[in-house]
């Protein structure tokens, strides 16, 4: 199975709130930012903290800026995020720029 | 569901405080909690996962108010309670 | 024993040793494991071979280039590797330059280039640094006594997944005529981390 983003897609993080276990931080729910780079493939830990079966999937490393995550700030924040936890933002998706 | 170590881009926090030239453990308990985590896990009584969310279901007041290694072992006695290896009544000694 | 603690200390040093009594009966747990565990964690994992990595990429442009594209293909070129931890452990090396800077955090836990940086600090586990320097990176540093000039784009990198980040600092100026021990001697932890700017 390939991985479904590449480097430089525009991606939108998830605004899921599990009950469980989950590695997709609070702060960057719901923020487009862009891929930087795939970082190997890992169970999703969602499954596997409860012991169900997890197959390894793609983890990439999403650029965000901090306008976008907290509204202000010239910095970017990069967080490796599993390919479940994404969805794509397509061209022309708007995200607030550095 | 908010847990309480999701603090990324939390507000009111403090400044971080910083200690000169920190031992790797402040006693040796710290140290024993940390090896035996690793022992556990080594073993298959729990993968790395469970244990974050042994750590993450700590209720709020007491995971702020522990320190690193005091979570480590609270989360670690309650899978192991919740697995069924040990009783809490023979944690306390009973 | 534990004659040398009071209060709540004594208290959760009686409870872990319980603890390991209660694993030890049952088989459970080796007692020479934990120490092995502890002996080898303590003794093979240092910020000094974080430094030495650095020092390499310094001196080595083909090294560096190699460092860049894949960190974990290139540690083993000095013995070195991320592995002896409890999961693998992808590396990935973010470099500073005059108009970047990096700094790693896991705001979720804890996690950490352990293999190449030893122990973290605990300020690096706080609430406090976790909450904040993704939210404002310059006010942390400056509470390091790092003040960045205004004119450098910071990169905050959080290690949420099974990556693990380190810094390639800059090379400090006057150092061209250092041989790769001298150069490793320039190399902190806090540098590693990102910050301090080496």
């Amino acid at each position: 199975m390939g991985e479904r983003f590449g480097p430089g897609d525009r991606v939108r993080a998830s605004r899921t709130d599990p009950a469980h276990h989950t590695r997709i931080p609070r702060y960057v729910r719901g923020a487009v930012g862009t891929v930087v780079e795939p970082e190997g493939r890992h169970p999703l830990p969602d499954l596997s903290s409860r012991r169900l079966p997890a197959e390894p999937e793609p983890v990439y490393a999403v650029q965000f800026s901090a306008r976008e995550l907290f509204g202000a700030g010239d910095h970017t924040v990069t967080v490796a995020l599993w390919e479940s936890y994404l969805e794509s933002a397509g061209a022309g998706t708007r995200a607030e720029e550095l | 569901m908010a847990r309480m170590n999701d603090v990324g881009g939390m507000e009111g926090f403090p400044a971080v405080a910083q200690e000169a030239d920190e031992p790797a453990f402040h006693a040796d308990w710290e140290a024993h909690v940390f090896a035996l985590n690793g022992a556990l896990i080594g073993r298959g009584l729990y993968n790395l996962d469970e244990f974050r969310d042994a750590i993450e279901q700590l209720p709020p007041q007491e995971y702020l108010a522990s320190s690193y290694y005091e979570k480590w072992f609270r989360a670690i006695t309650s899978l192991l309670v919740r697995k069924g290896i040990v009783t809490e009544a023979e944690l306390a000694g009973g | 024993m534990s004659g040398d603690h009071d209060g709540p200390a004594a208290t959760i040093a009686a409870q872990v040793r319980r603890l390991e009594e209660l694993l030890e009966q049952r088989g459970l747990v080796d007692p020479e494991e934990v120490d092995g565990r502890l002996a080898a964690f303590l003794t093979r994992a240092s910020p000094a071979n974080g430094a030495r990595v650095v020092a390499r990429a310094w001196r080595d442009e083909a090294f560096r280039g190699r460092l860049l594209a894949d960190a974990n293909a290139a540690l083993p070129e000095l013995g070195l590797s991320m592995g002896g931890g409890l999961q693998d452990q992808r590396l990935t090396v973010v470099e500073n330059t005059k108009d970047r800077h990096n700094v790693i955090v896991c705001t979720l836990c804890s996690c950490y280039p352990l293999a190449l940086l030893g122990p973290s600090p605990t300020w690096y586990k706080s609430e406090a640094y976790r909450s904040r320097v993704v939210r404002d990176p310059r006010a942390v540093l400056r509470e390091f006594g790092f003040e960045l000039d205004p004119g450098v784009r910071v990169s905050v990198w959080d290690a949420s997944a099974e990556s693990r980040y380190m810094v390639l600092p800059r090379r400090p100026a006057g150092t061209e005529d250092a041989d790769e021990q001298a150069l490793a001697a320039h190399v902190t932890r806090n540098g590693l981390i990102g910050v301090a700017p080496v």
